[in-house]
């Protein structure tokens, strides 16, 4: 699965550590090493990593930013953060052994000398820590910055693995804020790093129960033989959550529920709901899966946009019996403003798998709960037997539970007990908080030790980010066209009622997550 | 065995298992949920274990969901019995609001009722879950196919065995048994897992790795009772190096004709205390600490020259959950027992 370096000598040692490709000794230099994502996410992952030894003993990690800092002050900073958001208690041992692979180096992102003070730093630490000129960049900075650092990596060289070693580039999302800024983007990591050292991340990729959707479909013969348009009626994918705009004014004014969640993390869990099976599991037959389904998308344009697409705007209302404001009145958000805080699409992949089912896709902000999830819902029985009892018989519907609660959960109907016939809904419930005591890994964790072992599985390819651009961006334009169909939803509700009604046109509604 | 003994939990008649367990859970005041991944049962000849064995139940339980089956079995007794008690063991789930409660099913079994085990195991599982046995007692003929034949995972501990020699024989029947598929789960290679993670990652550094192949001496320190965990650990490293054993010369060799001295030393304490790789002009010393490895290296070109390593806890309840996490057959471990078995029959007087 994963390419390794044929001119590096490989450890007999490491052989069946795990049932998974090794993460290979390399220097991970993190761009953006005093934001938030690496305060946050990366570090703590990264700490929970090498606390399970999972990482292996040859690694630095080298945080690159324009603040002066030592590398004493850096690694104090990053204590007191993997401290506070470590997934399992933080250890002194397990800190100090980590804490030692970790260094600072200061510079503008736009300065070459700085890049080449790195690349010599990079290759004191393969001397010293034996990190064999392997390179792993992670792009942690604002998305402005990614073109300025990638010219300067392939300025300075760091663009090439030292003496057979790799170098890979990680690049956070977002890939662009349409298709021709993502071929833009995609262009410059291009011209620094071939796709197959690219690494775009979807941290939804990296969540246990993304990943287990492949397993649910393809290891369960009962599901994969009922997983087509002649037993599922449709499907509904929601990510849902209670939090408002939360001092992200500046980026969400801009970007929207469209481009912020659907783009990226809801057609990537569309794509695993509908894909067929790949001929194996390594990353390209897998992505190229997932592209097929993006370019069975039936596009949304013109008008259609207005009767397929739902985008709303959450007004004043109530979280958690807490009063909140509505979008128009957070702070720094423009008062007429019409980024939408929610959109609901029906969406149609056309191919022969899927033909008349329709996929519901809906995220938004100020909705009563946090909850991402898809669920497939099964056709009905034929109204015959049991019509005369006067039953009513709900249909199946088997949900995947993204987060919180993970999970997989099937609806069916069973008798009630006793001498009359009734019928109702019975649920069969798997959690994995229940089955599984531990702690699940964090995406990130995930996500880095794959890159690190050169495993591009879970990670988007630039054709499926500019599919999946192609489609948003249809959209878009029509909406452009027009700014009087925007629904205003009050927070702490599920959304406007134009979405309830492209649901009721199908006979279908919404599922209460 | 001991009258004094008594059974955790609810004392049940053997028939009513089923129906008592029923009524444990109908008595639950909703908050209680049951839930069960794999079935898992010990089987005992110790009398003095019962406490041991159910603490251990309730600490696998609160991390690996499961029905657990605990057996004391007496089958030298003079009389012939069966008794048997149910408990659960809960705990809070994520926000504290619900409790996740596996099931405890714990049965004595004196004299003839012994022979019953089959029965007994077959007729209390969660059913189609998978099936984990773990013999905490020794092996013995006649082996029982009709057992074997539906165990997926036989756990246990060579750490354990007082002829070790003759037990890994009968385990080896065992998996040579026609109906036979379990999964054959050594908490002795089980605890060895991390050490070979840390002596792996020793060997990152390129001018490290190069060495690997010129090393010319293996000594390994443990505790007494851990002498077969040393052997296990050579086993692997002469696998994995393609090591073979000159049961003559007292030492192995490689394919080109190098010839690697193997000690082992012995210190209190628990476990595998050191490993040292040694040639004439580098030496790779990894040493168990409190709660990690500290790894010193004296070899050109590696500099760094001292650092810590994580290491899981050895004892007997992280070691069977980490076993049951990571899952899987051990195609290493045959190996690495293929290597170890004749270096334990040349220093048989050891065991």
């Amino acid at each position: 699965m994963p390419p390794s370096t044929p001119l590096q000598p490989v450890n007999p040692l490491k052989e069946g550590l795990a049932n998974r490709a090794a993460p290979e000794p390399c220097s991970l230099v993190i761009f953006g090493a005093s934001g938030d994502l690496t305060h946050r996410k990366l570090i703590p992952a990264l700490y929970n990593l090498a606390a399970d030894g999972a990482l292996p003993a040859a690694i630095s990690v080298v945080g690159f930013a324009r603040r002066e800092k030592t590398d004493a002050s850096f690694r104090a900073e990053l204590e007191a953060s993997v401290r506070k958001f470590s997934r399992q208690a933080v250890s002194d041992a397990a800190w100090t052994g980590f804490a030692s692979a970790l260094c600072y180096h200061r510079s503008e992102f736009d300065n070459l000398a700085g890049y080449e003070s790195l690349a010599r730093r990079l290759d004191e630490l393969d001397a010293v820590r034996g990190t064999c000129g392997n390179r792993l960049f992670y792009l942690a900075a604002s998305p402005d910055q990614f073109g300025v650092i990638l010219e300067n990596l392939r300025l300075s060289g760091l663009n090439r693995g030292r003496e057979g070693g790799w170098a890979r580039v990680i690049v956070e999302k977002p890939f662009g804020t349409d298709l021709p800024s993502a071929r833009c983007l995609n262009d410059l990591v291009e011209g620094a790093f071939p796709e197959k050292d690219t690494y775009r991340i979807d941290h939804y990729l990296g969540k246990e129960t993304a990943q287990n959707i492949m397993v649910l479909r393809f290891a369960n013969a009962l599901f994969e033989a009922m997983w087509n348009a002649r037993y599922i009626d449709h499907v509904q994918i929601t990510a849902s959550e209670p939090l408002g705009v939360e001092g992200r004014a500046g980026y969400y004014e801009k970007a929207g529920a469209l481009r912020d969640m659907v783009q990226n993390h809801l057609l990537q869990l569309l794509c695993l709901t509908a894909m067929e099976p790949p001929a194996g599991l390594d990353a390209d037959s897998i992505r190229d899966e997932k592209v097929k389904v993006l370019r069975s998308l039936r596009p949304i344009t013109g008008d259609d946009v207005f009767r397929h697409v739902v985008r709303g705007q959450y007004g004043a209302g109530a979280i958690d019996g807490k009063r909140v404001a509505a979008y128009r009145d957070e702070q720094n958000i423009p008062p007429e403003s019409h980024t939408e805080t929610y959109v609901a699409l029906e969406v149609s992949v056309d191919n022969w798998r899927w033909a008349g089912v329709p996929f519901f896709v809906r995220v938004g902000k100020r909705l009563p709960k946090a909850a991402t999830e898809i669920a497939v819902h099964f056709k009905s029985v034929p109204p015959v037997l049991f019509k005369a009892t006067g039953e009513a018989v709900d249909d199946n519907v088997l949900v995947i539970r993204i987060q919180p609660d993970e999970g997989v959960s099937l609806r069916m109907s069973a008798k009630m007990p006793g001498a009359s016939l009734r019928i109702e809904p019975v649920k069969m419930d798997f959690r994995y908080g229940t089955s599984f005591g531990k702690a699940t890994p964090e995406a990130y964790e995930r996500l880095l030790l794959d890159a690190m072992s050169g495993d591009p599985t879970l990670f988007a390819r630039r054709d499926e980010v500019e599919e999946a651009w192609k489609f948003v961006d249809a959209i878009r334009e029509a909406w452009q066209s027009r700014s009087d169909d925007i629904a205003f939803y009050s927070s702490g509700t599920w959304g406007p009622k134009e979405a309830d009604e492209m649901l009721k046109r199908h006979g279908a509604k919404w599922r209460r997550c | 065995m001991d009258a004094s003994i008594t059974g955790p939990g609810l004392p049940v008649e053997i028939g009513r298992i089923d129906k008592e367990l029923g009524k444990l859970w109908e008595s639950a005041d909703g908050t209680k949920t049951r839930a069960s991944l794999i079935n898992l049962v010990i089987y005992t000849e110790d009398p003095g274990s019962l406490e041991e064995n159910t603490n251990l139940i309730a600490a696998i339980a609160g991390k690996h969901a499961c029905r657990a089956i605990l057996i004391l079995a007496d089958p030298g007794a003079s009389g012939s019995g069966a008794s048997a008690w149910i408990s659960a063991h809960c705990r809070f789930s994520g926000k504290g609001e619900n409790q996740i409660c596996s099931e405890q099913i714990t049965f004595r079994l004196d004299g003839g009722a012994a022979a019953a085990l089959p029965n007994i195991v077959f007729s209390h599982l969660d059913s189609d879950l998978p099936l984990c046995l773990w013999w905490r007692a020794p092996f013995r003929e006649p082996l029982d196919s009709e057992l074997w034949s539906w165990i997926d995972r036989l756990i246990f501990d060579s750490s354990s065995w007082a002829e070790p020699l003759g037990q890994f024989a009968l385990v080896k029947r065992i998996d040579q048994l026609a109906e036979s598929h379990a999964i054959l789960c050594d908490l002795n290679w089980a605890r060895l897992h991390s050490w070979r993670v840390s002596l792996a990652n020793l060997f990152d550094h390129p001018a490290a790795l190069a060495i690997l192949g010129r090393i010319d001496s293996l000594c390994i320190t443990s505790a007494p009772a851990f002498r077969t965990t040393a052997f296990l650990l050579a086993g692997w490293l002469a696998a994995q190096l393609r090591w073979k054993l000159l049961p003559d010369e007292h030492c192995f060799e490689c394919a080109d004709r190098r010839r690697i001295a193997f000690n082992s030393a012995e210190s209190a304490g628990e476990g595998i205390s050191l490993v040292e790789l040694c040639c004439a002009d580098a030496c790779f010393h990894l040493a168990r600490e409190a709660g990690f490895f500290r790894a010193t290296l004296r070899a050109p070109g590696v500099p760094e020259s001292e650092f810590t390593l994580p290491a899981s806890p050895e004892d007997v309840t992280d070691t069977l959950l980490g076993e049951l996490g990571r899952g899987g057959r051990h195609p290493l471990y045959a190996k690495s027992l293929e290597a170890m078995l004749p270096l334990m029959r040349f220093r048989r007087d050891s065991f």
